[in-house]
């Protein structure tokens, strides 16, 4: 057995090594890696450019409401200019236009332009609830519980949205990594077949550890550059402040890691099939065609259920359903429907069907890499004689 | 199969054979080894046994099953039925480590590095790093092309990616190399460096078969050969039992007499095959007497040139082969060695 995994390690290595290499891999990670931080920190530099937040108090501005506004400003670090308005509907006017970064109702309340999502910072960190703080304390009336003035938005919350938009950008991570990474491995190895070097492995390794080792190097490579990407997002969305960090969506980010994974295991050996039944790669994208055909109609109908109302009783079965599960759950988790044992159930089922599926590919693959001439159909792989 | 099996087996092959499958001595044994392509037949009960530390040929016309039964020995296609043994012993994962392959269609990773390609299939074969290193360097050097180490595959010339190519079949040091049609596409300088290699190895005891169509190469680098046709066995033997088996021939030449004239007197038990610039060759039929074409021939005039002729590998190649022709069915016959379609044999 450890002869067996030596082996399969060394082909994985190569793989890794190979891959790593490659320019198009260096110049991809570093456009996705990039393309993140910019998606980070240009909001957070816009945001800072603000230099003044202006705090519309209502009512007199006394000396104890303006001190609760520039406690607040010291809370948080930003200069506030405090302007104060006779009524609140004036005061609403000009926060709707945006032109104010929040309203002190003194002893009252606090308001801001749009309802706070249950999963962003309510306090400390925003000015809206170093306000709400600040001026819960200083009129002592214990508003809320905590002593901190209540914060209302004018608006309805825009968290489901934004935790959606996060679940799509997700789905679109998953699915482009799947189907790169799918595409590779079909690629390399109908190139391996091709090129005939495969008759000189196959001469000192099993078709099976050449199989799981070119799917564990390419899928070691994958998931370094989705972590790249996550640590990036991570990292400077903490850094910086950014709204985009938030529990909603780093839940909706962890459950699209993991679904990468299993996704990926999914997957990777029907591509290896795949690739094993054609003679030239320039056959390799119709025969990898019907393995990714679940993951493309998934990822179409992702865009119904992020943008709709309801979630379709349907979509919940391709939530459970293997294929279409790493992209239909992941969007359930991000529209907030989906509990975590249902994560949990739908990741077992994916993850039973995936060693079903590597034993039919290794299969497929043993009699389709030394086939020649024409390409071999996936019936005829499956059907054909020891 | 016992060696009654075995030499049965022989005599109805209808030609010479010896050292069967269960030949004292194999190192390679292939014992019945059957293989169907569908309807056709590529190996049909193929039976043949290596000595150890020899340079074997494997001969065959296109789509004999050369390829096939190599391909089966290193375990790269499974079988129907039959088996090969290697040391007396089936061959399992173990065993095939010790085997160094080259197929026939040639291929190796187009990008990666000669030095690269050489460690990584040392390391497959359950060499250590160390190891590999050292053999990559070695062998890149034995063949002259130590300055390509640093080179892509794809980079090099034919003749050196064939160079590496052999390398990468010797990198781990076999005891058996499998050589399929090694010298196909080599320069003469190219097979003579190829040949002193494979003869190098046997000389250190590793057991070479390799195919080849180059019969005259096989007959000055062979020891013995095996002869297949239509996935069965038609000849096996040492080169000197096959060239010297047959009807006895011979070359004279008797002084003035360009066009064979003399051998109007030969007795009927002797069929004059040709004659070349006065020099006649004549085969003789069973019993008939070598000194009584001396005697015609010196009744004739001065006999200039008298010699008892060897067969050439190739006169016993098309003997074999042309004699299975006649025998075969209908049914025989399998896919060429490099077909053209369906599963490769």
């Amino acid at each position: 057995m450890t002869g067996w995994l030596t082996t399969l390690w060394l082909v994985a290595a190569r793989e890794l090594r190979q891959g790593m290499r490659a320019r198009s891999f260096r110049v991809v990670t570093v456009l996705l890696v990039a393309a993140v931080a910019a998606a980070v920190l240009i909001p957070a530099a816009l945001k800072g450019h603000r230099t003044v937040d202006k705090v519309g108090v209502v009512g007199a501005a006394g000396p104890a409401a303006t001190a609760t506004v520039h406690i607040a400003s010291r809370i948080t670090g930003t200069t506030v200019q405090v302007v104060p308005f006779g009524s609140l509907a004036a005061a609403e006017a000009q926060l709707r236009e945006g032109n104010l970064a929040a309203v002190l109702v003194p002893g009252r309340a606090v308001l801001i332009a749009r309802t706070p999502s249950a999963g962003s910072p309510a306090s400390g960190s925003s000015l809206s609830g170093a306000l709400a703080l600040a001026g819960g304390l200083a009129s002592g009336s214990g508003a809320a519980p905590g002593g901190s003035l209540p914060v209302r938005g004018l608006s309805p919350p825009l968290t489901a949205l934004s935790v959606r938009l996060t679940g799509l950008a997700v789905s679109i991570a998953i699915y482009i990594i799947i189907l790169i990474y799918g595409s590779r491995i079909t690629v390399g190895v109908s190139e391996e077949k091709s090129s005939r070097v495969i008759e000189v492995l196959l001469a000192a390794v099993r078709p099976s550890q050449l199989l799981y080792g070119k799917v564990l190097g390419l899928g070691i490579l994958a998931l370094s550059q989705a972590l790249a990407i996550l640590v990036t997002f991570v990292v400077l969305g903490s850094l910086v402040g950014s709204s985009l960090i938030h529990s909603a969506s780093l839940q909706v980010v962890a459950v699209g890691a993991l679904w990468i994974v299993v996704g990926y295991a999914f997957y990777c050996t029907a591509y290896a099939a795949a690739g094993s039944l054609v003679s030239k790669p320039s056959d390799a994208y119709n025969a990898s065609l019907p393995v990714q055909l679940p993951l493309i109609v998934s990822y179409i109908i992702t865009f119904t259920v992020l943008y709709g109302d309801t979630v379709p009783g349907f979509y919940w079965f391709l939530a459970y359903f293997p294929p279409t599960a790493p992209i239909s759950m992941t969007v359930l988790v991000a529209v907030g429907v989906a509990h975590p044992w249902q994560v949990a159930l739908s990741v077992l089922l994916c993850l039973a069907a995936t060693v079903l599926m590597a034993w039919i590919a290794s299969r497929v693959y043993a009699r389709g890499i030394l086939h020649g001439g024409s390409r071999l159909r996936w019936r005829q792989a499956l059907r054909k004689d020891g | 199969m016992d060696d009654h099996e075995a030499d049965e087996q022989g005599r109805t092959a209808g030609h010479v054979r010896r050292g069967t499958a269960t030949g004292d001595g194999a190192a390679l044994q292939l014992i019945e080894l059957r293989r169907r392509y569908g309807d056709r037949a590529a190996l049909d009960g193929l039976s043949f046994a290596v000595p150890a530390g020899q340079v074997f040929g494997f001969l065959g016309p296109n789509g004999a099953g050369k390829t096939t039964a190599m391909r089966a020995i290193v375990g790269v296609m499974a079988l129907d039925g039959g088996e090969v043994r290697w040391r007396g012993a089936p061959v399992d994962d173990e065993a095939r480590r010790a085997f160094g392959y080259m197929p026939e269609e040639r291929g190796l990773y187009p990008g990666m590095t000669v030095s690269e390609q050489l460690e990584y299939l040392g390391r497959l074969y359950g060499m250590s790093s160390a190891g590999a290193r050292e053999s990559a360097l070695r062998w890149t050097d034995r063949l002259g092309v130590a300055d390509k180490r640093p080179a892509k595959i794809e980079t090099l010339s034919q003749g050196n990616q064939q160079r590496i190519q052999l390398a990468a079949a010797l990198v781990h040091d076999p005891d058996l190399l499998v050589l399929d049609e090694p010298f196909a596409g080599l320069d003469p300088a190219g097979v003579d460096e190829m040949s002193a290699v494979l003869a190098e190895r046997a000389a250190e005891g590793a057991t070479v078969l390799f195919s080849s169509h180059q019969l005259d190469l096989v007959q000055d680098l062979c020891e013995a050969v095996a002869i297949i046709h239509r996935g069965r066995l038609v000849a096996e033997g040492s080169l000197d039992e096959l060239r010297g088996g047959g009807e006895p021939r011979l070359s004279v030449r008797v002084a003035g007499d360009l066009e064979g004239l003399w051998t109007h007197d030969l007795p009927a038990a002797v069929r004059v095959a040709g004659v070349k610039a006065g020099t006649v060759s004549v085969v003789l039929a069973p019993g008939a007497d070598t000194q009584l074409v001396l005697d015609v021939a010196r009744a004739a005039g001065g006999v200039e040139h008298f010699s008892v002729d060897r067969r050439r590998l190739s006169d016993v190649f098309r003997e074999a082969v042309s004699g299975r022709l006649d025998e075969a069915g209908p049914t025989g016959g399998g896919p060429a060695d490099s077909d053209g379609g369906g599963e490769r044999p």
